[in-house]
């Protein structure tokens, strides 16, 4: 290196202070799943009454964090992920009844069903853009449900699908009445669906995403195709939200219409929004605080719930854009500053 | 048949005069409102409260919704919408106007209760008019005469007047528009209010159609956007037409093919926005 | 001579009635570095959009390396060796100047499908990126996001990207544009580093930068190439006096 070189090396470092605090705060993650490991198993201890509910949240928070695959790290706005979630439940739920008693083979059966739905419409909606894509995601929705609510010889239609009977879980638990078997089965799939959603999103592949969220036109210009990516990660979330759906299906027995429905789309899209995007975790922390006030407030009367939520949401589009974690991520710089002072 | 046909264009009317005030402010703003089917609903249900709480006659009901419900919607565009305006903004405005939607919807069943409320329609409306050989029954020959005066008064007011001149301009070219000193602002506030305005009339013209409840705003909020998004935002006559060829195949679907309306209409949509991804017919001019 | 890289002939394109290229013909070999000069509204651009595919040529055929590549989409001719960097720097922003040089060397070598490999971990990769990163002197920002980084050292970022790309022939629209005189020699000195090998077409405005760059000088104007030369040869054509200063020409 010339003595130039060295010199403007030295100039770079003075003139470039911001290169010090670069530290992505996607590198603490990997505390996410230990920490969300503990909890769960807290919760069991703590309200073994309530196992239902719980085993709910958790199926949810698999489904919310197929949300945020795709769009906290492709920038894909969309009013449909349920047409995901609710074929895979289906899936699995006809599996169930009719071939199929393994859970693990069901959960199967529900992620390839998402991946294949997700892969089939997503190649043919995802040129668009805005307001159109919008409203083809929720078009795609509306049509699943329509099927699964003509389709009544196989779905059950209006009146749910009802029967599923999963065998014991790897031939040794039985899914039993108090729901152990289930909730713990949903702890370790959403688990395993974090670190597999982790590990994509720091892979080649979650790089190219997250530059085709930025800007897809520079992403051509290095000889890269932004529908491509699109399309890949909206089929590997359906596989996550059919996965989800099947894991409700298996848990609790029963899938009804509106698991296919707009509005359990724009619920997803809620709990992600209010627990923060492009983090993972603020997918399960979205969907652990959405479900649990609800459980709280709908319980006296469905309307305040309403009026919470409403206002709630409004609140965190207004003061707090990046959700509940990074208020708390703020919140944490806030007492670091005032650490550093002190 | 020609029943059928009747009622395919009333309800097509409704569809038609609900979604256009959605279609102005998404073509102008570019704010996708999904809390413009609550606007409707509120409008129905100051109607009703006028016309059954309070005796009002069904015309002053009318006014009087409109009147409310765009005096009680303007604040809301100053506090919340002018912070989401614009192309970059989705998301922000989904859940925003989502949001907006769940309180709104609390709130009219906090004031009004769960069931379901009715607007009675004054003598006038109830019988049936002979059109030759034909006989209509009142109340639709009105809101497709509502539909066509809508449809015409919109017209003038873009075409014809000062007021429409600015908007187009602000439209076609926002800075553009702002560089040559017209106060988007105002601009923006009028558009607005017209919205709103329109979503109250069909909230309450439609009431026998879209019967009033309190979901009423999350319940059909969809058909809404689809009528939107296959008449190409901002565009009257594509407003028009897709929300009549919607209202009709969807009436003619209920009585000729009853298990596959739905079906077909968001298959057709797909197809549509596959092929002109800005509205059927704004592909077509542009 | 070695063959060339880029061989353009009579490439031509109208809009309607407007002819804004007309038969341009143009071949660089390896080593060359040219610049492509002319004033406002000469169709520089427009050429450059030709040749990298972004609007198709109303007639002329393009040959990248001895093959036609006239009527492939601009991100083939990308992975056939034919890269631009952009006028205005057009970056990821929340991503670190590391990220950008690691998602073009793994888009160039196809590996961006792999979903469960860990970037971090991919043979090679790190090494490439801290060689690019030592060519354009970007080692001290290399964890900085590139929405808090200073201009100058985005445009260097541009370059950079292009280079990871493995180029044949790379085109430089302007790279010093919005970069203060006085920081417009770092730039220069990045160009210079780069491998001897590669065709390189810069267009530039700015004469200085020019005579330090080019070997060789093409000239365009209302959509025609004039000349192409030396320096020496180009500022000594009467034509391209009359070009430039050429109010005078056309007055009469």
């Amino acid at each position: 290196m010339t003595a130039a070189a060295t010199d403007r090396a030295k100039t770079d470092k003075t003139a470039a202070p911001a290169a010090a605090p670069a530290r992505r705060p996607r590198d603490l993650g990997w505390l996410g799943v230990p920490v969300t490991a503990a909890a769960g198993l807290a919760a069991f201890w703590l309200f073994p009454e309530d196992l239902g509910l719980l085993t709910r949240i958790l199926a949810t928070a698999l489904y919310v964090l197929s949300l945020d695959l795709v769009l906290g790290y492709c920038g894909i706005a969309t009013l449909g992920q349920a047409a995901m979630f609710g074929t895979g439940a289906y899936a699995a739920g006809i599996a169930a009844v009719h071939w199929i008693g393994d859970p693990l083979a069901l959960l199967a059966v529900g992620g390839l069903a998402g991946g294949l739905i997700a892969l089939l419409t997503g190649a043919l909606i995802l040129h668009a853009r805005g307001l159109t894509l919008l409203m083809l995601t929720i078009a795609v929705t509306q049509i699943v449900q329509e099927v699964a609510n003509k389709a009544r010889d196989w779905t059950g239609g209006s009146d749910g699908l009802s029967g599923i009977d999963p065998a014991p879980l790897l031939g040794l638990f039985r899914f039993d009445m108090f729901g152990r078997t289930s909730y713990l089965f949903a702890l370790a799939v959403l688990l395993a669906g974090l670190l597999v959603a982790r590990r994509i999103v720091r892979s080649p592949f979650g790089l190219a995403c997250r530059g085709v969220k930025e800007d897809p036109l520079r992403i051509s210009a290095i000889g890269g195709s932004p529908k491509a990516y699109l399309v890949a990660m909206y089929a590997v979330a359906g596989v996550f939200a059919g996965v989800a759906g099947a894991l409700t299906a298996v848990t609790s027995g029963i899938v009804g219409l509106d698991s296919a429905s707009f509005s359990w789309s724009a619920e997803a899209l809620v709990m992600l929004v209010l627990g923060g995007t492009g983090r993972l975790y603020g997918a399960v922390l979205g969907t652990v605080s959405f479900m649990g006030v609800h459980h709280i407030l709908a319980a006296s009367d469905p309307f305040h719930w309403m009026l919470f939520i409403g206002l709630f949401l409004m609140g965190v589009v207004l003061f707090l854009p990046g959700g509940i974690l990074s208020g708390i991520e703020r919140l944490g710089g806030l007492f670091r500053a005032k650490g550093g002072k002190a | 048949m020609f029943g059928i046909a009747v009622d395919g264009v009333a309800y097509g009317m409704i569809l038609f005069i609900i979604s256009v005030g959605l279609s102005v402010t998404l073509g102008l703003m570019r704010v996708v409102n999904l809390a413009h089917g609550a606007f409707a609903m509120v409008g129905g249900y100051v109607a009703s409260y006028a016309a059954q709480t309070l005796g009002l006659p069904y015309a002053a009901a009318l006014v009087v919704a409109v009147a409310l419900t765009v005096l009680a919607t303007l604040p809301l565009e100053t506090l919340l919408y002018r912070r989401i305006y614009g192309h970059a903004n989705e998301l922000s405005q989904v859940l925003l106007t989502i949001g907006l939607t769940f309180v709104i919807v609390a709130c009219v069943n906090y004031l009004f209760g769960p069931t379901l409320k009715r607007i009675p329609l004054p003598d006038a409306l109830l019988g049936t008019v002979s059109l030759g050989p034909k006989a209509i029954p009142t109340h639709r020959a009105f809101v497709i005469g509502m539909g066509a005066v809508t449809l015409l008064g919109l017209w003038w007011l873009l075409e014809r007047t000062d007021f429409g001149i600015r908007l187009r301009a602000a439209v076609d070219d926002p800075a553009m528009a702002a560089a040559l000193g017209i106060r988007t602002e105002r601009l923006y506030m009028a558009t607005f209010a017209l919205g709103t305005g329109l979503a109250a009339l069909g909230g309450v013209l439609g009431a026998e159609l879209l019967p009033l409840e309190p979901y009423y705003a999350i319940r059909y909020i969809v058909l809404f956007l689809a009528v939107v998004a296959v008449g190409g935002a901002g565009s009257i006559f594509g407003s028009a037409a897709a929300a009549l060829a919607l209202g009709v195949t969807d009436t003619a679907g209920k009585y000729l093919i009853p298990n596959f309306g739905e079906f077909f209409f968001y298959a057709a949509l797909i197809l549509i926005l596959f092929r002109w991804p800005h509205g059927f017919f704004k592909g077509r001019t542009a | 001579m070695k063959p060339a890289l880029l061989e353009v002939e009579g490439l031509s394109k109208n809009f309607g009635g407007l002819q804004v290229s007309s038969d341009i013909s143009l071949s660089l070999h390896p080593g060359d570095r040219c610049a492509l000069i002319g004033p406002n509204g000469a169709g520089k651009t427009t050429f450059v959009n030709l040749v990298t595919g972004v609007i198709p040529p109303s007639a002329g055929t393009i040959r990248l390396d001895g093959r036609d590549v006239t009527r492939l989409p601009a991100a083939e001719r990308v992975r056939r060796g034919l890269i631009r960097s952009f006028q205005v720097a057009r970056l990821f922003k929340s991503m670190t100047v590391r990220e950008h040089l690691e998602l073009a060397v793994l888009q160039r070598d196809g590996r961006t499908f792999r979903l469960f490999a860990s970037v971090a971990r991919v043979p090679g990769l790190a090494d490439e990126v801290a060689g690019l990163l030592d060519i354009m002197g970007l080692g001290a920002v290399a964890a900085t996001p590139v929405g808090s980084l200073a201009y100058g050292q985005q445009r260097l970022l541009e370059i950079a990207l292009a280079l990871a790309m493995r180029p044949k022939v790379l085109i430089l629209d302007e790279p010093a544009a919005g970069v203060p005189h006085s920081e417009s020699q770092r730039i220069l000195d990045a160009i210079d580093r780069l491998p001897k090998d590669l065709a390189v077409l810069m267009i530039e405005h700015d004469m200085d930068l020019v005579f330090r760059f080019a070997s060789s000088i093409v000239v365009l104007a209302q959509g025609r190439l004039l000349c192409r030369g030396t320096a020496q040869e180009i500022v000594a054509d009467p034509r391209v006096r009359e070009v430039y200063l050429g109010s005078r020409a056309h007055a009469h």
